[in-house]
């Protein structure tokens, strides 16, 4: 098991196992976090989006043994068959391809989650996510009639907007978003989380999103975690080819 | 044709989830009565609902009387011969919707049937009503099932079509015709209540 502890602490620890595979998909993870945000690097093929998918029980025969919360379970399974369903293990998600529900307009689909939960907000979820990625014009748009980026940033703004997640997961969240924007996001959803304590798990191809964060990182290759550490550390080699780039 | 859509409804998401081989048999099953005679259905209802096989006196033993040429025998048969034309659309329907889009909607936190209100019947509405239609029509003007299954027998299995059928060979030409314009003022006034509804829908749907 690899443990994760970053400068900006949460506390207490979150911790996850998930084991198993099909194919040539084969997954052995087990981690424990207690950094606000925790990036997955690997090629592609490793199983970054096999994991996210498995920790939201969408993937059948990819097992999540246990999602523990201060040493307390709230995903634990005991035999091959038995999986807590994936709209009960509490999660916050932005899946790779934004999956906007196209029906709904912009409100709707960020209030999407709050109305599973009963319709009542009295923590201000939605309206922190709407502040949060400037959503306020855009509010009673269809998704048809949004950009790349627009669309991007619904998303997010549904998965922030899920009341007291327990961990949240996103899926290359900054596809389609330009650097600027990303760079103003990044610090304030990171705040967001380390003020709600819900850590983040996020896949992700860019090294700068590992570096502006300070991110904790996850190493994966062909499905097991071969580094782990600061982003600084980890991606040393990433880094050098980068400031290379940069030519710094 | 309410208790068709609710047959057909979860019958064609469990075909429309996954590409095994029972799938393609049921589906196939499913679709037989578009290729036989009416008869050939109309045939073996008749026959296995009778007291001569296990299953007809089984059915006996719930009932008290066999199911041959009563109301309820005749609405199983109306259900089987026009399952196909409710389920196929449907089929298409939930085989169009994003995958993506249900499998987020279940995370975060809608239960299946939250998950089939919101998401899946909003987004093949129109594969409900086209089911709706072709169903509707299918059951109003099918003749050999029923003239099988459910005998002629007045206020209980005498449907619209026989009786025309009847008042015909009867030479009683003026009481067909009522019949028959009836049949098509009714049949008009729905689908046209129908396919009013779904326009609506559509100019609310842009505004």
């Amino acid at each position: 098991m690899v443990e994760i502890v970053n400068r900006l602490r949460l506390d207490p620890h979150h911790q996850l196992k998930v084991k198993g595979g099909r194919g040539a998909v084969q997954i052995d993870v087990e981690a424990k976090f207690s950094a606000p945000w925790t990036l997955i690097f690997g090629p592609s093929g490793s199983g970054k989006s096999s994991l996210i998918r498995a920790v939201c029980g969408l993937v059948p025969k990819l097992n999540v043994e246990f999602l523990r919360y201060q040493d307390k379970a709230w995903v634990e399974i005991q035999g091959p068959s038995r999986s807590t369903p994936s709209h009960q293990r509490e999660l916050a998600y932005t899946p790779q391809d934004t999956a906007i529900f196209p029906h709904l307009n912009v409100r709707e689909n960020i209030e999407f989650s709050v109305k599973n939960h009963g319709g009542k907000d009295p923590d201000g979820f939605v309206e922190a996510a709407i502040e949060l990625f400037s959503l306020g014009p855009l509010l009673k748009r269809m998704p048809r009639e949004l950009s790349g980026g627009e669309r991007q940033g619904v998303s997010l703004a549904r998965a922030f907007a899920v009341p007291h997640a327990k961990l949240m997961l996103l899926d290359e969240p900054f596809n389609g978003i330009g650097r600027t924007m990303r760079d103003a996001l990044l610090p304030r959803m990171r705040d967001r989380l380390l003020s709600l304590g819900v850590p983040a798990i996020s896949v992700s191809h860019d090294v700068e999103e590992a570096l502006l964060l300070e991110a904790e990182v996850l190493r994966l290759d062909e499905g097991k975690i071969v580094a782990s550490g600061p982003a600084f550390d980890v991606l040393d080699e990433e880094r050098r080819q980068v400031r290379k780039a940069l030519d710094l | 044709m309410f208790c068709l859509l609710l047959i057909a409804t979860p019958l064609a998401m469990w075909i429309a989830s996954g590409h095994s081989l029972l799938r393609r048999i049921v589906q196939a099953l499913v679709a037989l009565p578009l290729v036989l005679p009416p008869t050939v259905l109309g045939y073996y209802l008749l026959v296995g609902m009778g007291p001569a096989t296990g299953f007809g006196r089984f059915l006996v033993s719930i009932f008290g009387h066999p199911l041959a040429f009563t109301f309820w025998g005749l609405l199983v048969g109306s259900i089987l011969y026009s399952l196909p034309f409710a389920v196929q659309p449907l089929v298409v329907g939930f085989a169009g919707v994003d995958r993506a889009v249900v499998e987020t909607a279940s995370v975060l936190g809608a239960s299946p049937l939250t998950v089939f209100r919101r998401i899946i019947f909003p987004l093949s509405k129109s594969s409900f009503l086209t089911a709706a239609v072709l169903s509707f029509a299918h059951t109003v003007g099918e003749f050999g099932v029923v003239l099988m299954i459910g005998g002629d027998i007045p206020g209980s299995t005498r449907t619209l079509s026989i009786s025309i059928f009847d008042q015909v060979q009867e030479m009683n030409y003026s009481a067909a015709n009522r019949t028959a314009i009836a049949l098509v003022g009714f049949s008009f006034l729905v689908l046209l209540a129908l396919y009013g509804r779904s326009a609506v829908g559509r100019r609310n749907e842009l505004g």
